[in-house]
């Protein structure tokens, strides 16, 4: 034990040596003021842009104050926003848009992107190229996506059209998807399709990428068909992530703005009028800031209220 | 229950060849363990017999038929897989019932339960069926494992390290329960282990693996006392057999191709001795309660053997060795008989 001796004075110094707290080297601040100074501007970020909006909101939409009319003088007008709003049919009429084209749009999502990703995890050569490709649409702007589609939908010029009808053999200028009652929602709901199945997609993929081979091996020794172990094991073990998928694009879609904006700005009529674009209206069009602060906070409970209902079955689903 | 007969298997993953020339034939009713360090090529020869894998040449025969290229499904097989490998959204009944429920067998639902818990009850967990599968301790968990392979009757089962991640205490209660099982069912089984004590004591015959070759094949009395060469002499028996040049001991009469002893403590004779025909010292003695490890220094060979506590020995005593019916290999490491 001669080798590795430590003289006594060092070995002291080791001993009583305690390292000084970090802060007593910054000036002199406690811990708990550093902590305090590196948490407050985010803080207060917050506050001014997401807290006081907030409030702010639920205080008008007690009154009938318009943004357009500074002067006039604000009354309190107690709960008529609100009871007006759910008796207004234009106002369920908006809902019952949102409320199909959140159906429809994550229906076929979650079909296609589970598809895809179920296609994806085999392990083929160059699936890495493809599912970089698959995903380009996501990647891309919605104002880009937006305006090219309307070109694509162009009864004359689009290629949709012709696409269609190269399948069908439809008459290319017979129809219009962006100009039709009956097609204008279909044109929204293909391209939100289109732009957001590779998000779905991917989030699938990492679900199914997380189930073991060894419990497909065991399923396999156990004699279950390819079809058992896709009922069985494949969906109920990735079953979390699709319901985390359907989560994410249901609470984008239900207020969903930018894209029915570029394609159809809620028209023809107002046949692709969902709740975000009427909420645009009342605010910024009619003016009626009062009217649309209640608007504004009964969409919010909603999709707060429906989230969390949906995030109790999702830890339900996760905990098994 | 079935035959199993493994012909000339070979196996590569890319270069490193995992299975060479392996044949074997596991009767109906044999508790055949495969024991060998990790690398040996135990668990993929389990995997060529399951069909996890497809040997590169030789074939594998169940029941009389030649299922070299059938899929797993259709083997009859059953697996318990080292990392327990339940299936981990299902309660244990579901887990356990999940290969009953196969169209292929079409099963009454009561006779499944009935099944079930028969099996739950026979491995004891029959108080936990209604657990989430991966709410349960490594021990439980590896009863689940066992028990989804029982409840079927397959042709063999198979099974890879199912006791390796449990501890010592566990591990000996479930191997013998797991021989009580195997009695109880009459069972076909082809087992993997590193573990010695596992062999020894559950199976009916000894498969020694290296490299990818079955180098011995025999019950484990002969394993242990009739060993080929030197490394299955050093698999079994703890302390493990000391390797001695033949040099060390020049008055025995050997065979004339030996070149080196391998002895086990029952080939030692050792006596206290004066320092005239002393030829080892005792540098160190391990006391484990009802025996002891002595470390002898043999010309600079350190020989380690059992020893009686009551023997007196004590570190720095100088002691005679003779050897009594040692095993003798050749310059190759295989074993010449006397």
């Amino acid at each position: 034990m001669t080798g590795n001796h430590i003289p006594d004075a060092l070995a002291n110094r080791l001993a009583t040596a305690t390292p000084p707290k970090l802060a007593a080297r910054v000036r002199g601040l406690s811990d708990k003021a550093i902590a305090w100074l590196f948490i407050t501007p985010t803080m207060i970020l917050l506050l001014a842009i997401n807290i006081f909006p907030l409030i702010w909101t639920i205080r008008l939409s007690f009154t009938d104050f318009r943004a357009n009319r500074t002067n006039a003088v604000v009354k309190g007008i107690g709960l008529d926003n609100y009871t007006s709003i759910l008796t207004d049919p234009d106002i369920w009429a908006a809902m019952q848009s949102t409320a199909h084209f959140v159906f429809w749009t994550i229906t076929m999502q979650t079909l296609i992107g589970f598809t895809l990703a179920y296609l994806l995890d085999r392990k083929f050569r160059g699936h890495g190229f493809w599912t970089t490709i698959i995903l380009i649409p996501m990647m891309l702007s919605p104002a880009v996506v937006g305006n090219f589609w309307r070109f694509l939908y162009q009864p004359q010029i689009g290629l949709f059209n012709y696409i269609i009808s190269f399948f069908t053999g439809v008459d290319p200028s017979s129809f219009e998807m962006i100009g039709s009652v009956t097609l204008a929602p279909w044109s929204i709901i293909i391209v939100d399709t289109w732009m957001w199945t590779p998000y779905v997609m991917l989030i699938c993929l990492a679900g199914l990428r997380s189930i073991p081979d060894y419990i497909y091996e065991a399923a396999e020794v156990d004699r279950a068909s390819t079809w058992r172990q896709f009922w069985s094991i494949t969906i109920p073990m990735a079953l979390p992530f699709i319901m985390l998928a359907v989560l994410f694009r249901g609470i984008e879609n239900f207020k969903m703005f930018d894209m029915v904006n570029l394609l159809t700005s809620g028209g023809p009529g107002s046949t692709t009028e969902v709740a975000s674009i009427t909420l645009k209206r009342e605010a910024f069009e009619k003016w009626r800031t009062g009217f649309s602060s209640a608007f504004a906070i009964i969409l919010f409970v909603t999709v707060f209220g429906l989230a969390n209902i949906y995030v109790k079955a999702l830890n339900q689903v996760k905990s098994r | 229950m079935a035959e199993v007969i493994l012909s000339g298997l070979h196996k590569a993953f890319g270069q490193t060849k995992a299975i060479q020339d392996v044949s074997l034939t596991i009767g109906d009713g044999e508790f055949i363990v495969l024991l060998g360090p990790t690398g040996a090529g135990k668990t993929t020869l389990l995997r060529l017999v399951a069909g996890l894998e497809q040997p590169d040449a030789g074939t594998v025969a169940i029941g009389g038929w030649d299922a070299t290229t059938t899929p797993p499904s259709d083997r009859d097989v059953a697996f318990v897989f080292q990392q327990y490998s339940l299936y981990p959204h299902l309660t244990v009944y579901e887990n356990l019932a999940f290969p009953l429920r196969s169209p292929i067998r079409a099963m009454k639902e009561a006779d499944i339960d009935a099944k079930v818990r028969e099996i739950a009850a026979l491995v004891r967990i029959d108080d936990k069926l209604n657990n989430q599968a991966t709410r349960l301790s490594g021990g439980q968990m590896q009863r689940v494992a066992i028990a989804r392979a029982l409840v079927r009757s397959p042709s063999i089962y198979l099974m890879d390290e199912p006791l390796s991640s449990l501890d010592a205490k566990l591990r000996g209660d479930l191997r013998v329960e797991l021989k009580r099982i195997q009695t109880v069912l009459g069972a076909t089984i082809l087992y993997v282990t590193h573990d010695q004590i596992e062999a020894m004591t559950l199976a009916t015959r000894i498969g020694v693996m290296d490299r990818g070759q079955l180098v011995q094949v025999g019950t484990p009395r002969e394993i242990y006392t009739d060993p080929v060469n030197m490394y299955v002499a050093s698999r079994l028996g703890m302390p493990a057999i000391n390797f001695l040049p033949l040099s060390v001991f020049p008055g025995l009469s050997a065979p004339s191709a030996a070149k080196t002893i391998g002895l086990r403590t029952e080939h030692l004779k050792i006596a206290r001795s004066d320092s005239a025909s002393a030829m080892g010292k005792v540098t160190w003695v391990e006391h484990l309660g009802d025996q002891d490890y002595l470390h002898i220094d043999v010309q600079n060979h350190d020989v380690v053997t059992l020893s009686d506590p009551d023997s007196g020995l004590k570190t720095g005593d100088m002691v005679r060795l003779t050897p009594a019916l040692p095993l003798y290999f050749d310059g190759a490491g295989n074993r010449v008989r006397a």
